[in-house]
């Protein structure tokens, strides 16, 4: 339906009847003495002051009806010739609907409630911009196009939600995306059928398709300069109005590992820290299922002296060492996952709580070794290096099956679960693209200085 | 496209899990009755084997055997030869797998149950098995940067060892003209049968190019592992003790000693720098077998596809695990013989496909005219 047809008898009366029930829904008439003018707009998403100015006073200052409406025609944001559903959709997205003399024009005048360019939250950087992507599309853009001012970077919009309507952003620098992942991308939300959409993570989850998988896909990122540093290197970038975060795809493994300020540092110290980090996430996944192989398995690998060192330890633990550290892990997740939640007066209470008096209680009790509680330290700080939240909570979750591993079969286990690991992360692709692989050795012989920089 | 290195990869591969698959043991065994000829010799020839059949397979972008053959033999012929290869590659990733396990139980954990070691491999390969052929590319690359250094330093360490006993070494040299061992022939030519995946890989490769550098690399790569996995026991056990080995090069490795390190024992560095490497090479095998004995089954129509497809890969994976359980018994000697069986029977094997590749090329190209 909707089209032609419809115009003839689309009036604000319609509209009117339409959106009855509306205590927010604003009517009004403008009067002079000879003529007549009917305004209707929803008062929370319009700006108020700005039809004041842009759409009453006018109309008192001119006296020529007929200029007056042209004045409107022309201002930006006007729509004239619309149909129903349009109609609807403008006025609930912050139109202001006039009428006069039978004709019919809707003028945008949205409302946004921002709060304006905040800091980053998530992933800070010690020197680097640290502006965040807001929650209003609009400036978002501006946060982009002011760091990426090149006629090739493209913006197409689209619709997601049925009823939350999302305002969404592809955008893409023409020249170096792969139009293969564009079209992908593009089939991908074509398919989508969804109600409500209200975060950026949701719809990485709605894109990658299947169920079961534990590493993310798509970057969730909230820093303008990681958007436009992933633009240049060619990548697709999806926007969410009031979300504030955006998502970047396709993406591989290694770009989990990579900070907005490792280029800013000095090559060496750059590599350095991201050595530091794989290191951490080696140390996060590994020391507690080779905690338990050593102890519980293959006492002989380590030195005597260290495998001695173990025993005392775990002198007085009355159960074996897989439940040990399940306990001290949980134990820790929970502290990590309350701290989270607690209003950030009570945080440190938690921490002190948790990290001093459980740890110190735990051990003198006897129920952990005092070299696993160093050990649980290790992994929970090794686990936060990881720049990117998303990926950092799948290391989390994936050591468990580490431990698992080294519990059925010990040392054996570990390598196993490893190597099946790795396996199943070279099979993996994001939208098309290989996602782990020794990228290194592709990119050996070509110049990379022409793209954003090196990884 | 799939860059030429992957061939260099596979190549590698095979070369280096030689000494799991009892290599050293018939190297040694010839030590008196002319290895040291032998070496070269299969240097020569497995060079040679090499650049041929990926010379013929180039002939065939994009293809694997199965489709080779169905294009250009008499159709009776096919499902026999087939199913005789795909056992072969089966029984390679078999023997990997069972002396693997057997490693396991005597070097590193002595109390595991032999069944959870043997089921903790098999879940990872089954798993792995059925991947995108261009993935397992990527995994077996991924796994030799993981093994690679390890295994280089592991051998760099073994070499500078004060009590490495060059003596032995050289005496080893004074049989050098002894006439060669046949044996030893087969058995060191396995450093080079890499290339055999390629009946199967051979589909991700559409313009394979053999630069002569690529062939001075396989034939210097296969020439120093040899070299390696046959001196470096001699080095450490003396030219008479390291006849009583089996896992010869286990045993060195465990004679080794970190001074420096949480880790005393270069054994387990050793292990776990192999373990990677053999299980993707069992994958790589299999996937091969698999492939090859799926080309017997009917292709499913469209509409379910995916699910007879899986069903049928499951029934062949299945009948792979089952080999393995079976020959889990074995004891040490019967597993060796059957590896150096293995290893014979291999080398002919690989002739064969060349010649029949070789036959299939003359089809075509008679066909063309």
């Amino acid at each position: 339906m909707g089209g032609q047809g419809d115009r003839s008898d689309i009036s604000l009366e319609w509209i009117k009847g339409q959106l009855s029930g509306f205590a927010d829904l604003e009517y009004r008439t403008l009067q002079t003495s000879d003529d007549e003018t009917e305004l209707l707009y929803v008062k929370s998403v319009t700006d108020g002051q700005a039809i004041g100015r842009a759409i009453i006073a006018p109309y008192y200052e001119m006296d020529n009806s007929e200029a007056y409406y042209r004045y409107l025609a022309c201002s930006p944001g006007s729509h004239t010739e619309v149909d129903r559903k349009q109609a609807l959709e403008l006025v609930l997205a912050g139109g202001v609907c006039v009428q006069k003399d039978g004709r019919l024009i809707i003028c945008e005048v949205p409302k946004a409630q921002s709060a304006g360019v905040r800091e980053t939250i998530t992933e800070s950087v010690s020197q680097g911009p640290s502006d965040a992507l807001s929650e209003d599309l609009e400036v978002n853009m501006n946060l982009i196009r002011r760091r990426y001012q090149s006629a090739q970077l493209k913006m197409e919009t689209a619709v997601i939600g049925n009823v939350s309507r999302t305002k969404t952003a592809i955008l893409y620098d023409e020249s170096r995306v792969d139009h293969k992942v564009l079209a992908e991308l593009k089939d991908r939300l074509d398919a989508l059928q969804l109600d409500i959409l209200q975060a950026a993570g949701e719809l990485e989850k709605y894109l990658c398709g299947d169920k079961i998988r534990i590493f993310p896909k798509t970057i969730v990122t909230e820093r303008p300069d990681r958007v436009v540093f992933n633009l240049a290197e060619g990548k697709v970038v999806i926007m969410l109005d009031t979300t504030g975060y955006a998502v970047i795809l396709p993406v591989i493994f290694n770009d989990f590992f990579t900070a907005m300020d490792d280029k800013i540092h000095l090559p060496i110290a750059g590599r350095f820290l991201k050595l530091l980090r794989i290191i951490g996430v080696i140390m996060t996944l590994w020391l507690p299922a080779l905690y338990v192989a050593f102890t519980s398995y293959n006492p002989e690998i380590v030195r005597v002296q260290i495998a001695l060192l173990i025993a005392g330890s775990r002198a007085t633990v009355p159960y074996p060492s897989f439940v040990e550290v399940l306990i001290m892990l949980l134990m820790m997740e929970f502290l990590t996952e309350a701290s989270l939640r607690l209003p950030k007066a009570i945080g440190p209470t938690a921490t002190t709580v948790g990290g001093l008096i459980l740890g110190q209680a735990a051990t003198e009790a006897g129920l952990v070794g005092n070299i696993m509680i160093i050990l649980v330290s290790a992994v929970a700080i090794s686990n936060f290096m990881i720049p990117l939240n998303m990926m950092s909570f799948s290391i989390r979750v994936l050591k468990y099956f580490f431990i698992l591993a080294s519990a059925t079969a010990g040392l054996v286990g570990v390598v196993c679960c490893l190597v099946g690991f790795t396996m199943y992360l070279c099979s993996q692709r994001s939208f098309g693209q290989p996602y782990f692989k020794l990228f290194v050795l592709d990119s050996l012989g070509t110049d990379n200085r022409k793209r954003g920089g090196s990884k | 496209m799939t860059q030429n290195r992957y061939y260099i990869w596979l190549i590698l591969m095979n070369s280096l899990i030689n000494i799991i698959i009892f290599v050293p043991r018939e190297l040694i065994d010839g030590r008196f009755t002319g290895t040291q000829a032998a070496i070269p010799l299969a240097v020569l020839s497995g060079t040679l084997i090499t650049f041929m059949f990926t010379a013929v397979i180039r002939k065939f972008p994009g293809k694997g055997v199965p489709e080779i053959f169905a294009a250009s033999l008499p159709k009776f012929t096919v499902p026999p030869l087939l199913v005789i290869f795909g056992l072969l590659w089966c029984t390679a990733g078999l023997i990997t797998l069972l002396s693997f396990v057997d490693i396991t139980l005597r070097f590193i954990s002595p109390d595991t149950r032999p069944l959870i070691v043997l089921l903790s491999f098999l879940v990872v390969v089954c798993f792995s098995v059925r991947m995108e052929p261009l993935s397992l590319l990527y995994g077996l690359e991924m796994m030799l940067a993981i093994s690679l250094p390890l295994i280089v330093y592991a051998t760099f360490k073994a070499v500078v060892n004060p009590a490495f006993s060059w003596d032995a070494v050289l005496q080893t040299f004074t049989y050098s003209l002894h006439t060669p061992n046949w044996n030893s022939f087969l058995a060191a030519t396995f450093s080079f049968s890499g290339y055999i995946n390629m009946a199967i890989f051979n589909r991700l490769f559409h313009q394979l190019k053999l630069k002569p550098l690529h062939i001075v690399i396989v034939a210097v790569q296969g020439f120093i592992i040899l070299l390696l996995s046959f001196l470096v026991p001699i080095g450490y056990f003396g030219t008479i003790g390291v006849g009583k080995h089996i896992y010869t090069w286990f045993s060195t490795a465990d004679s080794i000693r970190i001074e420096t390190f949480l880790i005393e024992r270069m054994l387990f560095i050793f292990y776990m720098a192999y373990l990677p490497l053999s299980l993707v090479s069992v994958v790589i095998h299999w996937h091969v077998g698999k492939e090859l004995l799926l080309a017997l089954f009917p292709v499913p129509k469209k509409r379910k596809s995916s699910s007879v497809r899986l069903w049928q890969e499951g029934f062949i994976l299945a009948a792979f695990c089952a080999a393995a359980f079976s020959l889990m018994h074995l004891d040490q000697y019967e597993l060796n013989q059957f590896g150096v069986i293995f290893l014979d029977v291999r080398w002919y094997g690989e002739v064969a496909l060349l010649l029949l590749l070789l036959y299939c090329y003359a089809v075509k190209r008679r066909r063309a005219l």
